[in-house]
């Protein structure tokens, strides 16, 4: 087996087995970062695979947020259920998003996808009626699974949904990059014209991308509602946006695994420096021109070519018997 | 009020902001001439200008001392970014220029909330400038006369300074063809460098100058980089006369879209925006982005 | 690769009438009028700035005409998107090279094949459309003599072994015309024998047409049936080899050009 599948398999189990030893706030972190990091690997497809750059990607993540928010008290829907179709309501409107996006490219397309997150940000300030206005949506219930599962309601049981619906989805974007299709939004990524001359609609392929990214990205933001209890403006601002980018440039684009380490980066400095001094998402963002500068290939990049280039050593020891 | 002195009031109105937004864009259609770059951080720099113009007015008393001062400071923050920065990556693709000029916005959006803290500042009008002058019975701050007033002092002013000027002459040329006026023997980093400053000390001029009107706030550096690129993208990039118009044709849009329907005022900037994205991607007047 | 449907050798497989292509005042194309039969190899020469990659791009749908019609196996494929355009048959090569850098030369030409799998939108079975292709695309590596470079990244190929990549990719395909754009350019003498034998063999073989802009008049007198040569965007003159050789305004055109 290769051994970056047995290291995912390693983590994974570690990831499960998690609750039984970590305090309670060490696991509302990791929920934390579980939830974070499925929003910046769903950006990873558009950004690392494909190389669409979205500068308002917290579209995605407020619309899942507030959608299921919305679900969970003015419906009876179970949690799982409610989740699950904030996602897919924010996977179809992002098919218009990108139908809209799509009409340019390059800096234009990015700029459009930031208006879009900021007509987003405009609309709950405005539309109080749905969204709460700048209070935002409160009070958001921890509803039990379907069949009366209460296992949902408790901590535990929540984080396991969340590493479920990051596992899955990793899965399912491994799957779709492995793919043809995949194939092609590489070729879409490496030389699109070359790629439309081979008869590739290539504008059907990125709307395709878009919507997939936009749905995984409202899932996150799906069970972040529940998680923290609200959902409100700050899911939509701008620097949101901006920060998720950066999780995915400094763990490494093009990976799927690379943003989840960003995350994780984010977090770890977040929590870490913040009780120091205020000033670190002003460190986060120097750290990210940082990277575009010297390491472009991010934190996985550095650590798989450390790693090829140890293994290598490792063989050819072997080889020579040394 | 008559509707003739409502038009004119409106119309003075959109001329103050156009004279804001003209300073924005050109700005940053500078640089992309020149660089053929998008400066993201434009929005961020705007901001800075008009905390930087709140900080130097509380300091001297002086409002025209920061007008002065603060577009300097941020052209000399501006043209240091790109020595040190940007230079190194002119040998790579478009997307990293994007970003790392992104990644500058968020540092300066994160600078200005941690000096000048969480909350919006209010900037008093100059002295000379904060009454209000009568047009046709209405009354009208003369601030905005100023605002409208500066803003064609300064298009003509760059435009003699584009047009007669050895400078001017320098960023036509290098805008049009980088490689010639190197082989010319002229540095043409420098020029890159000077304009680039230039660009981020306009947009900031604009910051100051928008102050007194919406206060310096921090949301500004998202809408602002959106409006700027909308008017770059009308105008089309690389054109000085296509930010003007552009400038002119949102203001308007902006202030009569307002009046009539204010909810929208954002949904129309997007409109307009994929608008011209489908019909001319090169925008009214320029170059292909 | 060879190709099993017959076809009626009457209509012309590829028509174009009056095309013309304008840019403000300059005339790219000029109302160009040609008529490609199946099966045929078609040389399209002139000096530079002749229009030839403009006549390409009109008629592969990367540009749109000012006026005329082209034709192809009967219908109108005016203005249609490029990508339909060679999902119908047409695939080609570009003057300059245009290729996936960091894939490897196996990977390009299987991306170029799997385009004409039909099963390639389904979620899964994958692997096969995947095997397919890259069978269409290791056979095309193979008639190319790319079969050493193919774990190379395209990136990193001689200038040479990149444009019969594109080549290879273009009849990956298995396209019914085939539009290449000067193949043998930055090619080596003896590369370019090879690769004009290649294509001489395959062109017989597979009875695929063909258009091809070329400047080495070797390369054009070993392929082509027939010869079309435009000046300054218009026919001056089309026909066989030998007669477009003995023409006077052909030796005109290129006393003044680059021949």
């Amino acid at each position: 087996m290769r051994w970056s599948s047995l290291l995912g398999l390693a983590v994974v189990a570690v990831l499960i087995a998690a609750p039984l030893g970590l305090p309670a706030f060490a696991m509302t972190l990791l929920t934390e970062l579980v939830i974070l990091g499925l929003f910046a690997m769903s950006l990873d497809l558009m950004v690392g695979y494909t190389r669409l750059v979205s500068f308002g990607h917290v579209a995605a993540y407020g619309l899942g947020a507030y959608a299921c928010g919305y679900l969970l008290l003015n419906t009876s829907l179970p949690l799982p259920f409610a989740v699950l179709l904030a996602a897919v309501m924010t996977g179809t409107v992002a098919i218009g998003v990108g139908w809209v996006c799509t009409l340019a490219t390059g800096v234009s397309f990015s700029m459009l996808t930031l208006a879009f997150a900021q007509l987003l940000y405009a609309i709950a300030f405005k539309w109080t009626s749905v969204t709460g206005g700048s209070d935002g949506l409160a009070g958001i219930p921890r509803r039990a699974g379907p069949m009366g599962l209460t296992v949902l309601t408790t901590k535990t049981g929540f984080y396991y949904f969340a590493l479920a619906a990051l596992v899955g989805s990793y899965l399912l974007c491994r799957q779709l990059v492995a793919s043809p299709f995949g194939a092609v939004l590489r070729g879409i990524r490496e030389n699109e014209t070359k790629t439309l001359t081979l008869g590739y609609n290539t504008r059907l392929y990125k709307i395709a991308v878009v919507a997939i990214s936009y749905a995984l990205g409202g899932l996150a933001g799906a069970l972040y509602a529940p998680f923290a209890g609200f959902a409100n403006t700050e899911l939509l601002f701008w620097l949101l946006s901006g920060q998720v980018l950066i999780m995915v440039i400094v763990g490494g684009s093009g990976t799927l695994i690379g943003p989840i380490l960003g995350a994780a980066f984010f977090l770890l400095l977040e929590h870490q420096l913040s009780s120091y001094t205020e000033a670190w998402a002003l460190f986060f963002g120097l750290v990210f021109i940082g990277f575009i500068l010297f390491a472009p290939q991010g934190i996985w990049g550095l650590l798989t070519a450390w790693f090829k280039r140890d293994w290598m050593r490792l063989e050819k020891g072997r080889r020579h018997g040394t | 009020m008559s509707t003739l002195a409502f038009f004119l009031t409106q119309s003075v109105n959109a001329l103050s902001q156009a004279a804001l937004l003209f300073f924005l864009g050109v700005g940053l259609t500078l640089i992309f001439g020149i660089m053929r770059i998008v400066n993201f951080a434009h929005g961020a720099l705007y901001m800075l200008g008009a905390f930087i113009g709140y900080s130097l007015v509380r300091w001297t008393g002086s409002f025209w001392l920061a007008l002065v001062l603060a577009p300097i400071l941020v052209a000399l923050l501006g043209t240091a970014f790109e020595l040190v920065i940007l230079r190194r990556l002119y040998r790579r693709d478009a997307h990293a220029f994007l970003m790392v000029t992104f990644g500058l916005a968020l540092v300066v959006t994160e600078a200005v909330r941690l000096i000048w803290g969480p909350d919006a500042l209010q900037v008093p009008p100059p002295r000379l400038f904060s009454g209000v002058v009568f047009l046709l019975g209405e009354p009208f701050p003369t601030y905005r006369l100023f605002l409208a007033g500066a803003g064609a002092v300064m298009a003509i002013a760059i435009w003699q300074l584009l047009e007669r000027t050895r400078l001017g002459l320098l960023i036509r040329a290098t805008s049009q063809n980088a490689e010639m006026v190197h082989a010319l023997g002229i540095d043409v980093g420098l020029v890159r460098s000077a304009v680039f400053g230039i660009g981020c000390g306009l947009a900031a001029l604009g910051g100051v100058l928008a102050a007194p009107l919406v206060t310096a706030s921090h949301a500004m550096a998202a809408t602002v980089i959106i409006d700027a690129f909308v008017i770059v993208i009308i105008g089309g990039m690389g054109s000085f006369l296509g930010s003007l118009i552009g400038a002119l044709l949102i203001a308007f849009v902006q202030v009569f879209g307002n009046y009539y329907l204010p909810d929208f005022a954002l949904a129309f900037m997007y409109l307009v925006m994929l608008l011209v994205l489908v019909v001319r991607p090169g925008g009214l007047l320029g170059k292909e982005a | 690769m060879a190709h099993s449907d017959e076809r009626p050798s009457s209509p012309p497989l590829i028509e174009l009438t009056g095309l013309t292509r304008r840019y403000g005042a300059l005339v790219a194309v000029d109302n160009v009028n040609m008529q490609v039969a199946g099966g045929e190899t078609r040389a399209i020469i002139g000096p530079n700035g002749a229009g030839k990659t403009t006549l390409f791009h009109l008629i592969t749908g990367m540009v749109r005409p000012t006026a005329g019609r082209v034709r192809f196996a009967g219908e109108d494929i005016t203005g249609q998107a490029a990508y339909s355009i060679c999902q119908r048959g047409l695939s080609r090569t570009f003057q300059l090279t245009s290729l996936f850098p960091e894939m490897t030369a196996r990977e390009n030409v299987r991306l170029a094949a799997q385009a004409r799998n039909r099963r390639r939108w389904l979620p899964f079975g994958g692997a096969s459309v995947f095997k397919e292709a890259q069978g269409a695309g290791d056979a095309a590596l193979e008639l190319l003599g790319l079969t050493a470079v193919a774990e190379r990244a395209a990136g990193l190929l001689s200038h040479g072994d990149q444009r019969l990549l594109e080549v290879a990719m273009a009849m990956a395909q298995q396209p019914m015309v085939l539009l290449l754009d000067e193949p043998t350019q930055g090619l080596s003498v003896e590369e370019t024998a090879q690769a004009v034998e290649t294509l001489a063999r395959f062109l017989e073989r597979s009875r695929v047409t063909a258009l091809l802009v070329e400047h080495d008049m070797e390369v054009v007198f070993r392929l082509a049936h027939k010869i079309t040569v435009l000046h300054r965007g218009a026919v001056i003159a089309d026909g066989a080899p030998t007669a477009v050789k003995a023409d006077a305004r052909v030796q005109d055109a290129y006393l003044g050009g680059i021949g």
